[in-house]
């Protein structure tokens, strides 16, 4: 018995310690506050990827500190919130809905290009920051890509006395806060419109640089329009 | 029998003594300088029905202001019966949303007029009685430190030896936004310095400078006496 405790004692000092190099967050799905716009009077299908429903991030850092996010069904219910917030009418579409047997103006396809964290001790100082990019892809009923827009979004909190999950976390919701805010501003209502109006693919491919244009404009104080 | 009960009662009153000179050594704090400034631009007032916001400056623009030095700042400048009224910044923040986010936020008075326009902006902001917006820049960071101070511990007992030290400065500066001429009003600067020491001699003895939390006070003071101190309320 003493000697079968003398060999399991090290290997569980050493997977204790192992544990204590690894961090596991879990997000609560966001309450994003009811944006003060007038919405736009178009009836949407929001098609949630799978990923949506269940993203998981994990990532090891330098000094081999893993790190789990997991996201669950944040990203899912963020865009049901703010998109019912943004639009006249939605339809929620799973990955697998026929979008033909439905009725809309506009089907919205969100997707996460990337996500991306840091923590104090890559910065060297006491925040958390999130990173996260989205991609919205707007077709219109007849299946033609109209819009196609990265969104990169960004927020970070200081630690606090509760620890670093909390202010990763805190990061995590303000970057989803900072995604919906510039898709409210890029949701230009009579340019949406127009471009399913006529059709045509007018934003259709339209490079990164393009928006990031926008977005610098809107640090800047200039509200984005 | 007086013998031994003067001398137990000397014992008591060593023991007083030193308990006396421990607590008087852990109510002392290290040293703090502080100097705060204000720069006024427009006249200010505040009726009772009005009230203020204190809102961190974006992060988007390497801002890094804590949450609780807001938090400390609302709390002293709505306290005591000359006290303001405070609205929470989330508060403020969420019924605005999203145009008090920090990527969207006015960076200046000239943004104003047209955040004004947006519908139900000026609406919402009068909604809640917002006169003032005061935008907090700055944070508080250790700047310096020394000295060496080793701890140890055996089955007869512990104790520490030594000497440390460290200074951290606060500074900060709000800018109060008047919403009714939608002009900056002026500048409030706080810059505050304190070293904190702790001598140990089997016992340390924190000798703690409250730098952010003079800071605090005295930046919710000279705001208190800028706002409320020109015009008749």
């Amino acid at each position: 018995m003493k000697v079968m405790l003398r060999k399991a004692l090290p290997g569980a000092l050493l997977a204790l310690l192992l544990a204590g190099c690894g961090s596991s967050v879990t997000l609560d799905p966001p309450t994003i506050p009811k944006p003060l716009i007038e919405s736009i009077p178009l009836h949407i299908a929001l098609r949630i990827p799978a990923e949506f429903e269940s993203f998981v991030h994990e990532e090891e850092l330098l000094g081999n500190e893993q790190w789990t996010i997991d996201l669950g069904r944040s990203n899912a219910e963020f865009f049901e919130q703010l998109f019912g917030y943004m639009f006249d009418e939605l339809t929620v579409l799973s990955a697998d809905d026929d979008e033909s047997q439905f009725q809309f103006d506009a089907l919205v396809e969100p997707s996460i290009d990337a996500f991306e964290f840091s923590v104090p001790n890559q910065t060297k100082t006491d925040s958390f920051a999130v990173w996260i990019r989205y991609r919205l892809k707007v077709y219109d009923p007849e299946g033609q890509l109209v819009e196609n827009w990265p969104v990169s979004a960004y927020g970070k909190s200081l630690t606090t006395t509760m620890g670093g999950s909390d202010a990763l976390r805190r990061a995590a919701v303000l970057a989803m806060r900072d995604a919906a805010a510039l898709m409210i501003i890029r949701f230009d209502p009579d340019e949406l419109i127009r471009s399913l109006g006529s059709g045509t693919a007018a934003h259709e491919g339209s490079s990164s640089e393009d928006t990031d244009t926008v977005q610098v404009t809107v640090i800047e104080g200039d509200n984005g329009d | 029998m007086i013998s031994q009960s003067f001398q137990a009662t000397s014992r008591l009153s060593r023991s007083a003594q030193l308990l006396v000179s421990i607590a008087g050594l852990t109510l002392l704090s290290g040293c703090v300088t502080s100097r705060v400034e204000n720069s006024r631009e427009g006249m200010t007032g505040i009726r009772a029905n009005e009230s203020v916001v204190i809102m961190a400056k974006s992060y988007h623009v390497g801002n890094e202001t804590e949450d609780k030095y807001i938090s400390c700042v609302e709390s002293a400048l709505g306290r005591g019966k000359n006290g303001l009224n405070v609205i929470p910044h989330r508060t403020f923040v969420d019924s605005l949303f999203p145009w008090f986010e920090p990527r969207t936020a006015p960076a200046e008075t000239k943004g104003l007029p047209k955040l004004m326009k947006r519908p139900g902006v000026a609406a919402r902001i009068r909604e809640q009685g917002v006169r003032y917006i005061i935008w907090l820049d700055g944070d508080t960071d250790k700047v310096a430190g020394g000295g060496s101070l080793s701890c140890a511990a055996g089955p007869g007992g512990g104790g520490c030896f030594g000497f440390a030290w460290w200074q951290k400065d606060a500074d900060y500066d709000a800018s109060i936004w008047d919403l009714d001429e939608l002009e900056s009003a002026g500048t409030i600067t706080a810059d505050v310095s304190g070293t904190s020491f702790m001598p140990a001699l089997v016992v340390p003895i924190p000798l703690i400078a409250r730098t952010q939390a003079a800071a605090c006070k005295g930046l919710a003071n000279q705001l208190r006496a800028f706002i409320v101190s020109e015009e008749a309320a």
